[in-house]
């Protein structure tokens, strides 16, 4: 009698374990899909049918506010005068440019995604400083030296980053860094025109990829932390 | 036909700084009195905008932003502010664009009523000036198709 009752209990803990698996696993391929950039408006406008009207109400409202507080830094920074006609001026030409235009400047941001993206570009800011400004006493030695060593070569690699402002975020840090420029990206692989052995090495090793990845929050990347932490349950859901 | 452009980085650098050019062209048509720009300026400025936004991003999606319709009503909505103006100065009885006169209705001073009056028209010239330049290249990239013969085309197919 208590073999049977015990038979059953476990049929539903399975049961119940069973439907939270795959609902978990439901909600990791959303979210998967709606992290990547979207390659027009059309699929775009699809993948925002994932979210009900009140969420993409929120969305539009977070971008709209985002979008006039930049704006209006930036009319302050064009124009330093600090008169109340001014001031005006600047709110209710950033409120009508910010109308017009709030879904271009944040295409694809989740909802709730802007603050630990935002936190995480203030700290990797420091180091893509630090990279530029070693890559340009390297190049700088590379111009002085009278031997002039240097090894142009064009380098093609494909990237695991997937969504639009990655790849663009990844080809200007590489051309704003001393010693390389993007030539072209096509079809998802890049072509960089590099100085010499050593940037390209730099570059080969990834580690712009990871940060880029890290700070746009790219579904597939992985940080070893990330997996240390997340691997209990991933092992448990596959 | 002007299509989406393909190159990625084009594209995502041209839709982010969209915002900021439209918010420059705001900026130079509400500085005229302070620095160089004014009205016209700024119009052409906002203008660019829409085209550069037409260029990357094809036709498509710019008729959903700003589609012929919307451009002819602008302007002649930027026409209506300018001689409104006037004809308001001219109702209120002194000569046509004599701003000194909308003192009557804002309760200022003559010279801040000239002042903002300067300032209404070249709003209302900016925006028409951005609306027909973007309706010049509109036209240029479809050829000269109107909607109602693109209609036609395809009930007659």
């Amino acid at each position: 009698m208590e073999v049977t009752v015990l038979v059953q209990a476990t049929d539903k803990a399975f049961e119940i374990l069973e439907k939270a698996r795959n609902e978990a696993r439901e909600l990791l391929y959303t979210s998967a899909k709606l992290t990547s950039e979207t390659k027009s408006l059309a699929e775009k406008r699809e993948a925002r049918a994932f979210l009900s009207g009140a969420q993409q109400a929120r969305l539009a409202l977070r971008n709209f506010t985002i979008t006039f507080f930049i704006l209006f830094i930036f009319w302050i920074l064009l124009s330093a005068r600090f008169d109340a006609f001014h001031l005006t001026l600047g709110i209710i030409c950033s409120v009508l440019v910010a109308y017009l235009s709030h879904d271009l400047l944040f295409f694809n941001v989740r909802l709730g995604d802007f603050r630990i993206r935002a936190r995480r570009f203030l700290q990797a800011g420091p180091w893509f400083l630090g990279q530029i400004f070693s890559a340009n006493l390297h190049v700088a030695y590379l111009a002085l030296s009278p031997r002039m060593p240097i090894d142009p070569q064009i380098i093609r690699f494909k990237t695991k980053l997937e969504s639009d402002i990655s790849w663009v975020a990844m080809a200007n840090s590489i051309t704003l860094t001393p010693g390389t420029i993007t030539v072209d990206i096509r079809e998802g692989e890049f072509f960089v025109h590099a100085l010499d052995k050593k940037v390209a090495y730099d570059l080969n090793t990834g580690e712009m990829e990871d940060k880029i990845a890290h700070v746009l929050m790219e579904a597939d990347h992985v940080y070893i932390q990330d997996v240390l932490d997340v691997s209990r349950i991933f092992g448990a859901l596959k | 036909m002007t299509r989406i452009t393909d190159d990625v980085i084009i594209r995502t650098v041209a839709r982010i700084l969209i915002p900021f050019i439209q918010l420059y062209a705001l900026y130079v048509i509400m500085h005229g009195h302070h620095s160089p720009g004014g009205g016209f300026q700024g119009g052409v400025i906002l203008g660019a905008s829409f085209i550069l936004y037409l260029l990357t991003h094809g036709l498509e999606e710019t008729k959903i932003r700003m589609s012929e319709i919307k451009a002819g009503l602008f302007s002649s909505f930027g026409l209506l502010i300018y001689s409104g103006i006037g004809l308001l100065c001219l109702i209120l009885g002194s000569n046509y664009l004599d701003y000194g006169k909308l003192s009557t209705i804002l309760k200022v001073m003559p010279a801040q009523a000239r002042s903002l009056g300067i300032l209404g028209v070249e709003i209302g010239v900016g925006i028409a000036v951005m609306a027909v330049m973007f309706s010049i290249f509109f036209d240029i990239s479809t050829g000269g198709e109107l909607p109602e013969d693109e209609q036609n085309k395809r009930g007659a197919r």
